[in-house]
């Protein structure tokens, strides 16, 4: 297995005069390098001297740790205050990400190589496992399943529409009707597509394991349009062999029935009640502009607080600003934060990524998750990541933007989904073609409310 | 009134229906809730057409010696519930008073029961247990019987259960898709999403269109049982609905 060496060699490298405290600038080598960070990565790096300039092959902990470093010596000893990051190569720009000491873009491992779009690799066309009679579908407790509502993985506005001006009985005529007409895909069905290759890839590496993605469609149609629905479910050569067509009645109890780790809808009710309920839920939005996603790697992308981590220090910022969050997460730092609604599934990601790594497969993990937050990473952003340390959750890419918008990275990163508590981030990504899901859970919910009327159902 | 040709005849074992209990009346038992639904249908399609012929007529057999045939009676009409007739048997004429009576379903809490008269023939079910009264008649079919026409042997009661299920959706197409008395919900175990269409198409072709559709594929019956509470289950043979 290969390692990557997190050699402070690379870091001795780094020109920083000495602060005024008299610290050296050596100080942070002989700092304790997390040797636990070494046995996860299992990367080849370059044993070239690194410039200063290259900090793309550092832990992100390591990175914060030089961030919080250089922000409490106060001077900016560092040759333009700047930390120019190398190119990702597969990124396709080739734009220089610069930023002041407030804004770090930290990679845990480097970027992969991946094609974009198209058939890059050897697992599309590669159906899972059916076997009518000798079924092989995992047992839910052992798979992570994914719920979704058949309004999100399909487009199915017009058929809305008939609903809403003409009644239930029209709208299930109008189904029945159409019944051989397949639906568009919709905002879920590239997130649906990406859960399926990495079940392809799974199965290649443990024939017999029933820890998958198990995606079930739950959806309180009528069974009039099931006929409808598997035909669509058919004709895209989706691997979904559950469902629940509630006929009406709610899903929620549906949803625990099926030990759900995630549920998406395009009913926010729904999804907050399966919130209350204590399953991660997220609300969909279907958007005009989408752009192209990866068919080989799945990329899942999290808001911090409110998503993966509670409300609270949204809250002290709602309540009492800017300065007084900086101070409380300053002197909380080694607090742990406490959890939200999506870290379950972060961790069933995570689970699913060490299956992955434990067969040699780190540097071509068909999963890469990203925490994409406001906070920044000299200051706020260090409590982050100690508390997904603590909780021993590993995240592949974390952005911390310290308050910019959102979009661009989103739209650089392209995940297939990204989990936000508020509206407003959710629509500037969709302005940008990220498929953004609302996690309406906290105090932000107070605050932002959608701007779209079309956004409610 | 009940055309004895276009009734749904449905036999309940009066230990269903009944709790042992002191004094003149019984107590209610597990096949309460079920009785009060199929009364409930009733008075809907009787509402919509006060000439209805296609209604449930509901029978109760007595097979068992210490329930007395009196107190049958009078807690029948203590709790008001419409019954067309009553039937005392033993266990070993059972399926032949069924028979007798045209019973086209017959639905009880004891298995072996249940079993003894499906392998005659006579469509037999057990009850389930409901906790509260629930709005409707909530009635599910097993997919996996529907799309295995041809499993060897064939079960006594496929015969039985095509034509109850066909005039069971007869019933249903009098009523609108929201607010009926009664439901019909399908529910595949083994299989994927292809068997389920197909036993969505084959029950459509049969009359009977269903209101919700479940596709376990493999996963564990029991806990969307117990949410979908449905008062029995029609397959193939007799199926127990506590998994």
């Amino acid at each position: 297995m290969v390692k990557m060496s997190l050699d402070p060699v690379q870091v001795k490298e780094l020109n920083v005069s000495p602060s005024p405290n008299g610290d050296s600038r050596a100080s942070w080598e002989e700092e304790e390098v997390e040797e636990e960070e070494e046995d996860r990565l299992g990367i080849a790096t370059k044993t070239k001297p690194v410039s200063v300039t290259d900090l793309s092959s550092v832990s992100p902990s390591l990175c914060f740790r030089l961030a919080a470093r250089m922000s409490r010596t106060q001077k900016l000893s560092l040759p333009d205050s700047r930390f120019p990051f190398q190119e990702a190569s597969d990124r396709g720009s080739s734009e220089l990400f610069t930023t002041s000491l407030f804004k770090v873009w930290c990679l845990r491992c480097p970027p992969v190589a991946h094609q974009w779009g198209g058939a890059s690799d050897k697992v599309t066309g590669r159906r899972a496992r059916k076997v009518e009679g000798g079924v092989f579908f995992p047992k839910p407790e052992n798979a992570v399943t994914v719920a979704v509502s058949s309004r999100v993985l399909f487009r199915t506005e017009l058929e809305q529409r008939v609903f809403e001006q003409k009644g239930v009985e029209e709208y299930l005529r109008y189904q029945i009707e159409h019944e051989n007409e397949p639906f568009a895909p919709g905002p879920a069905f590239p997130f649906v597509k990406a859960l399926e290759t990495v079940n392809a890839r799974l199965r290649e590496l443990y024939p017999q394991s029933e820890e998958l993605f198990d995606i079930v469609l739950v959806t309180y149609n009528h069974a009039h349009v099931g006929i409808r629905l598997i035909n669509t479910i058919n004709h895209h050569n989706l691997f979904i062999e559950r469902f629940c067509m509630t006929g009406g009645s709610s899903p929620i109890g549906y949803l625990k029935a099926w030990q759900t780790n995630l549920y998406l809808s395009a009913d926010a009710d729904k999804v907050r009640e399966a919130l209350a309920e204590g399953i991660a839920a997220a609300t969909m939005f279907m958007t005009e502009k989408l752009t192209e996603v990866s068919e080989s790697q799945l990329r899942v992308a999290f808001d911090g607080d409110a998503v993966l981590f509670s409300d609270e220090s949204e809250r002290i910022f709602k309540a009492h600003g800017l300065d007084k969050f900086f101070q409380h997460e300053q002197d909380n730092e080694d607090t742990l934060l406490d959890h939200g609604p999506l870290k379950g599934f972060l961790e069933a990601l995570g689970k699913l990524q060490k299956k992955f790594y434990a067969k040699g497969q780190r540097l071509d993990c068909p999963i890469r998750t990203y925490l994409v937050t406001a906070r920044s990473a000299a200051s706020s952003g260090i409590r982050a990541l100690k508390t997904l340390r603590a909780w021993g959750l590993e995240i592949d890419e974390a952005l911390f933007l310290a308050g910019a918008p959102k979009g661009p990275m989103l739209e650089k990163i392209r995940p297939h989904i990204y989990f936000d508590d508020q509206m407003f981030h959710v629509e500037g990504a969709a302005e940008m073609g990220t498929v953004a899901a609302h996690v309406p859970y906290g105090v932000a919910q107070k605050h932002n409310q959608p701007q779209k009327p079309g956004a409610r159902k | 009134m009940k055309d004895a040709d276009r009734a749904l005849v449905v036999a309940v074992t009066t230990r269903a229906v009944f709790d042992a209990a002191a004094g003149d009346v019984y107590g209610m038992g597990v096949a309460f809730p079920l009785l009060q639904s199929l009364q409930k249908v009733n008075e809907r399609l009787l509402e919509k057409n006060p000439a209805e012929s296609l209604l449930f007529d509901v029978v109760l057999i007595a097979t068992d010696s210490q329930q007395q045939s009196s107190r049958i009676i009078s807690s029948t009409s203590h709790y008001g519930l419409e019954v067309g007739r009553f039937c005392f048997s033993s266990r070993e004429d059972l399926v032949e008073t069924l028979v007798v009576n045209n019973v086209q379903l017959f639905l009880s809490t004891d298995r072996d029961e249940a079993l003894q008269v499906s392998q005659k023939g006579v469509l037999s079910a057990l009850l389930g247990r409901q906790e509260a009264p629930s709005e409707s008649l909530r009635v599910m079919l097993c997919g996996d019987a529907i799309v295995r026409p041809d499993c060897d042997p064939v079960p006594a009661s496929r015969g039985a259960a095509q034509s109850f299920s066909a005039r069971l959706g007869e019933m249903r197409g009098r009523f609108g898709v929201s607010g009926s008395p009664l439901s019909i919900v399908l529910v595949t175990s083994s299989g994927g999403s292809k068997s389920c269409g197909v036993a969505l198409q084959t029950l459509r072709s049969r009359g009977l269109s269903v209101d919700e559709a479940y596709c376990l594929a493999g996963a564990p019956r029991g806990p969307i049982l117990s949410l979908l509470r449905p008062h029995f289950l029609l397959g193939d043979g007799v199926i127990d609905l506590e998994d």
